[in-house]
């Protein structure tokens, strides 16, 4: 019972409202009955600094005089007085004897006292006196201590009463509180026994145990979209895998079969060799891109100038597009700085210009382009391909998504899926827009040096899909 | 809790010492303290320049009353209060 939870939360609610309600209680009792002993005190006080005087200006004589007075004026009745020698012999005042409980000065003494056959009690304190002498000064506190005990009994079943209360609240609260678990619970062990469309029940307050069951909830629904993309990528490399892994089986085996030359044998061993290379490529792109979307790149980034980086790309794709009949243009500045890994960016750019001369008609224009803009460098990259349709920019970017336009061009579909990676480790962005003149525009955007200097660890991670 | 509570309650409660065998006897509640007051009241009513209220008068006949027909504390009470105004209403409490 003690590892329980729920006993934890009652027994502490218990506690805490246990200690307030006794705390509160002292403080009543000690602002009420304390108060009225600590006038006590404070009149016997002030009686003593009065009688101290006279017995400094008229020696016992006066004392005794000053203590009839009082006595006789004392219209309350509630004063006692008792002056004694060094023997104890009464020599003023109304108490016939000196009490034998009364045995040191300073020190309150509570003191039964009979006054007209009446049992009454009262508060008294010895003082010394030079020669020998001893003076008693009390109080009748009777009424002031059955005060006392009422308030004091009061307070003490008030406390029995919230004790009960207490115990019975902290059984309300363990039970509200396995109530919410429970229906946490009920929901986990679903999920752990393979279910994964249950969700934690919303009680409709809006309340803190609501806002847990949003958020797992939520984190829920973020999970099936992410096995859900875990299983189309599974998916997907089984599909665009089997074509190339089917070809080379037939390849080599019809070679096996009906080879009839060493030359015909090598030449299906090299075609095979060239289907499964593909094959690897296209692993290492999926690894590489879990690498950049695991942020573990992010440690070696370092201030890196783009222009020089771009125009090293462009002389390269340059001589492909040549080959193409597609003419590439570019405009870059004369600085481009940025905070980031260079070969990276270099990939994602290469990739991006890959795909416009790839997709570029012949005679077609490939255009890169950068600008230092205000919030970063910005690279674009327009071509005048087929483009991509609206409805498929979003996915264009997934994993192994291949768009209408694309099924008869060679590739893997991971290019822009890498090229978003690398922008989302870098903290920037990949749009695909509609180029002006007809094609595709891919705009990568990546932060300033200052800006991809700061710590953000939001974009460390990209989404699976 | 309780024991707790209880324990603080004492603590603020004044220290006392070995227990009382029979309670001590106060002597001012008695008919011979009454007629102390009655003697002083005269005394000072025979001292005094100007006659007493009537008040005054009315307080010390009742209390002188009220003693000899053995309500001593009511009769104490009063010459008390007669004492006092006598003496210009300066209490000594």
């Amino acid at each position: 019972m003690f590892r329980s939870a729920g006993f934890r939360f009652a027994a502490i609610y218990a506690v805490l409202l246990a200690v307030s309600a006794a705390a509160s209680a002292y403080y009543v009792w000690w602002a009420t009955a304390g108060l009225l002993d600590r006038q006590v005190e404070a009149a016997i006080g002030t009686d003593w600094q009065g009688l101290a005087e006279r017995w400094a200006e008229r020696d016992v004589p006066g004392l005794m005089q000053t203590i009839d007075d009082r006595l006789m004026q004392n219209v309350d009745d509630d004063a006692i007085y008792l002056l004694v020698d060094s023997r104890l012999n009464r020599i003023a005042g109304n108490l016939e004897r000196w009490p034998s409980t009364v045995q040191v000065s300073g020190p309150f003494y509570e003191l039964q006292v009979s006054r007209a056959g009446i049992r009454s009690l009262a508060m008294v304190r010895s003082y010394d006196l030079p020669g020998g002498y001893h003076l008693l000064i009390g109080r009748d506190v009777q009424v002031r201590a059955q005060l006392r005990r009422l308030l004091t009994d009061a307070l003490l079943w008030a406390l029995v009463i919230l004790l009960a209360l207490a115990s019975i609240g902290a059984m309300v609260v363990r039970s509200l509180f396995r109530r919410a678990i429970a229906n946490v619970s009920v929901t986990a062990a679903a999920i752990a026994a393979g279910d994964l469309g249950q969700r934690v029940r919303l009680s409709g307050r809006g309340d803190e145990f609501d806002q847990l069951a949003e958020v797992i909830n939520d984190m829920l629904d973020r999970i099936g979209r992410l096995m859900d993309g875990v299983r189309q990528v599974s998916n997907a490399i089984a599909h665009d895998l089997r074509t190339p892994i089917t070809r080379a089986r037939t390849r080599l085996e019809d070679a096996a079969l009906h080879a009839e030359t060493a030359a015909d044998l090598q030449a299906a061993i090299e075609r095979a060799t060239q289907d499964l290379d593909g094959i690897v490529a296209v692993f290492q792109a999926l690894l590489r891109i879990a690498e950049i979307e695991a942020g573990s790149r992010r440690a070696a980034f370092t201030r890196v100038d783009l222009a020089p980086l771009l125009a090293d790309l462009a002389e390269l794709y340059g001589a492909v597009a040549e080959e193409k009949d597609v003419a590439l243009e570019i405009d870059l500045p004369g600085a481009l700085p940025t905070f980031g890994d260079a070969t990276l960016i270099q990939q994602a750019v290469a990739n991006l210009l890959d795909n416009a001369v790839k997709f570029s008609p012949p005679a077609g224009t490939v255009r890169l382009s950068a600008v230092p803009a205000p919030t970063g460098p910005t690279i674009r990259v327009a071509d005048q391909g087929p483009g991509i349709p609206a409805a498929d920019r979003e996915h264009a970017t997934q994993r192994f998504f291949r768009g209408e336009a694309a099924r008869h061009t060679p590739g893997s579909g991971l290019g822009l899926t890498l090229v978003q990676a690398v922008a989302h480790l870098h903290g920037g962005t990949l749009r695909l827009e509609e180029n002006p003149g007809g094609g595709l525009l891919a705009v990568l955007s990546l932060p300033l040096p200052e800006e991809g200097e700061r710590p953000n660890r939001d974009v460390t991670r990209a989404p699976l899909a | 809790m309780l024991a707790a509570l209880a324990c603080c309650l004492a603590l603020a409660v004044p220290v006392g010492v070995p227990a009382q065998d029979a309670p001590e006897r106060v002597t001012s509640d008695t008919p011979e303290f009454c007629l102390h007051l009655l003697d002083q009241v005269s005394s000072m009513v025979r001292e005094a320049s100007t006659p007493p209220s009537a008040e005054v008068t009315n307080l010390s006949a009742e209390g002188q009353k009220m003693c000899a027909h053995g309500q001593t504390k009511g009769g104490i009470m009063r010459l008390r209060r007669a004492l006092v105004l006598m003496r210009g209403g300066v209490s000594n409490r």
